[in-house]
């Protein structure tokens, strides 16, 4: 038997409110999963206000795992110049990829207040990770939008949607924009086939959100409807392609 | 005894099923979910289907042995006719409840219609159930307001909110004693935060089976089991739906 690698796309483990989790519980998460590596990412107020604590907390915790645990990390784009200073700190300590979280941070994806960190991430060859939701500034539509306008920054559109914006995704998918990736995490697992159906297969990212939700119940459930044997691609190569780690 | 209580005969199912429940209900089977409370689909979609959609609903229901227990929907841009639909189905108790799906009806909470169906429906005794959690007609907040407005109608939130907004569905409950809520939508960490911080005599399970023929039934069930004990189970899977539906009266 082929032997199993995942990567989990979206974890937090945080410090207070929804996302309280050790990088012990997150670890031993992983084990039981049979999860190899994680993307971990800053929680909601170190995205929102917190940029430079959360992603020194972040980055310590992944230098302690020997890149089991892959760091992201947060710029809210209203500190202007600073938050383009904080991306590149993050990115020196080691950090992968940026996060946005519009509706956390305050400002819609199609505002040009992102723009300047957006070309920053593309010229650090970062990818960005956009949360969508709450959508009425960060909606599928709207990352299509940033996604045409930053044709040299590669990103990745969590969550696909969910879960009322999820009818978008079938014109954002079929738009296959060649930077465009799309999150799993919070997609309903027996949504796949209509995910698959509108034709992103080979760019999906599963991910759990964890402890948002439960590693091992996601990825149960997500390989019922989305085998992990049959889909190496969106459990771990287009991440380790966004990361470098894998050529193409 | 367990209830989903937000479940449909969806189109898909009439199309494929016509009025014979029994591949549905062996869904159901294969989680020992006992009964559901069974909503429209196509009449929220069309309001032209409404009286159809109905028919084909009372039938299936009919059809389950008492297992699928229909609620109705009218349309709001009807007014007396709405109001004469519901009373049609709820007069007799042949339905239980009333459905609105704001966002696919095209109607906001706060007209004068929506004042009437909540005193009519109180007057059958019976409650109403909201799609929410999605904007610019369906937030928590939203019903909640009917909900003040009309303190002796039982409403039900029939998501809790979903993935964004149960927060606010949180809040909201906290305000409003008439306002039950739906666990069928948040993450596994938002109905964790319901369950502490919400009234849990007013709080069901659903599955939102039914809109399409995806089994919604495991992964759902799951997801709660996941975040509440035994004796919260038993109560928002058995005892509180009973109570809603006054299944003893
Ligand atoms: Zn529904």
């Amino acid at each position: 038997m082929a032997e199993r690698r995942i990567i989990d796309g979206y974890t937090t483990p945080g410090t207070e409110r929804e996302t309280v989790m050790s990088v012990e519980a997150l670890l031993g998460a992983m084990d039981v999963a049979g999860v190899a590596r994680a993307v971990i990412a800053p929680d909601d107020r170190e995205l929102a206000v917190d940029n430079v604590a959360g992603n020194a907390r972040v980055a310590a915790m992944a230098s302690r795992t020997d890149g089991r645990l892959i760091a992201a990390c947060g710029a809210n784009p209203w500190f202007g110049d600073q938050s383009i200073e904080s991306l590149r700190e993050a990115r020196a300590s080691g950090a992968r990829m940026l996060v946005l979280a519009p509706a956390l941070q305050g400002f819609s994806v199609v505002d040009e207040l992102v723009d300047p960190l957006m070309r920053a991430a593309g010229e650090l060859s970062m990818p960005v990770y956009v949360h969508t939701g709450q959508h009425a500034v960060g909606s599928p539509a709207q990352v299509l939008l940033l996604a045409e306008r930053h044709a040299s920054t590669r990103i990745i559109l969590g969550h696909c949607g969910t879960t009322d914006y999820v009818a978008d995704m079938r014109f954002v998918l079929e738009a296959a924009l060649p930077n465009l990736w799309y999150e799993l995490s919070f997609v309903r697992p027996f949504a796949m086939s209509v995910l698959h159906e509108a034709g992103g297969s080979d760019r999906f990212i599963w991910g759990s959100g964890a402890p948002r939700n439960d590693m091992s119940m996601q990825l149960r459930h997500f390989d019922e409807h989305w085998p992990i044997d049959e889909h190496p691609v969106t459990y771990a190569e287009n991440l380790l392609r966004l990361l470098g780690e894998v050529a193409g | 005894m367990i209830f989903d209580c937000h479940t449909h005969w969806g189109m898909c199912f009439v199309e494929r099923d016509g009025r014979d429940p029994s591949a549905w209900l062996a869904v159901m089977d294969r989680y020992n979910v006992t009964h559901a409370i069974v909503l429209p689909h196509a009449g929220l979609e069309h309001a032209g289907h409404i009286a159809d959609d109905h028919d084909d609903l009372a039938a299936v229901c009919a059809a389950s042995d008492g297992r699928m227990i229909p609620f109705v929907t009218a349309n709001p841009l009807d007014g007396d006719g709405g109001l004469a639909e519901i009373d049609r189905w709820l007069g007799d108790g042949e339905a239980r409840g009333v459905k609105f799906h704001p966002w696919l009806q095209g109607m906001s909470v706060c007209t004068p219609f929506m004042d009437e169906v909540c005193e009519r429906v109180a007057a059958h005794g019976a409650p109403i159930l909201f799609h929410d959690g999605t904007p610019p007609y369906s937030l928590p907040a939203q019903i909640g307001m009917l909900a003040r407005r009309h303190p002796r109608t039982t409403i039900v939130l029939g998501h809790t909110g979903l993935f964004e907004y149960w927060r606010e569905a949180i809040a909201v409950m906290n305000a409003r004693d008439n306002l039950w809520a739906c666990l069928c939508g948040p993450q596994l960490e938002g109905v964790r935060q319901v369950l502490a911080r919400c009234d849990r005599t007013r709080l069901l399970w659903g599955s939102d089976f039914g809109f399409t023929l995806f089994d919604a039934l495991g992964y759902q069930l799951d997801l709660f089991r996941q975040a509440a004990d035994d004796p919260t189970c038993q109560r928002i899977l058995e005892d509180n739906p009973r109570r809603l539906l006054r299944w003893d009266a």
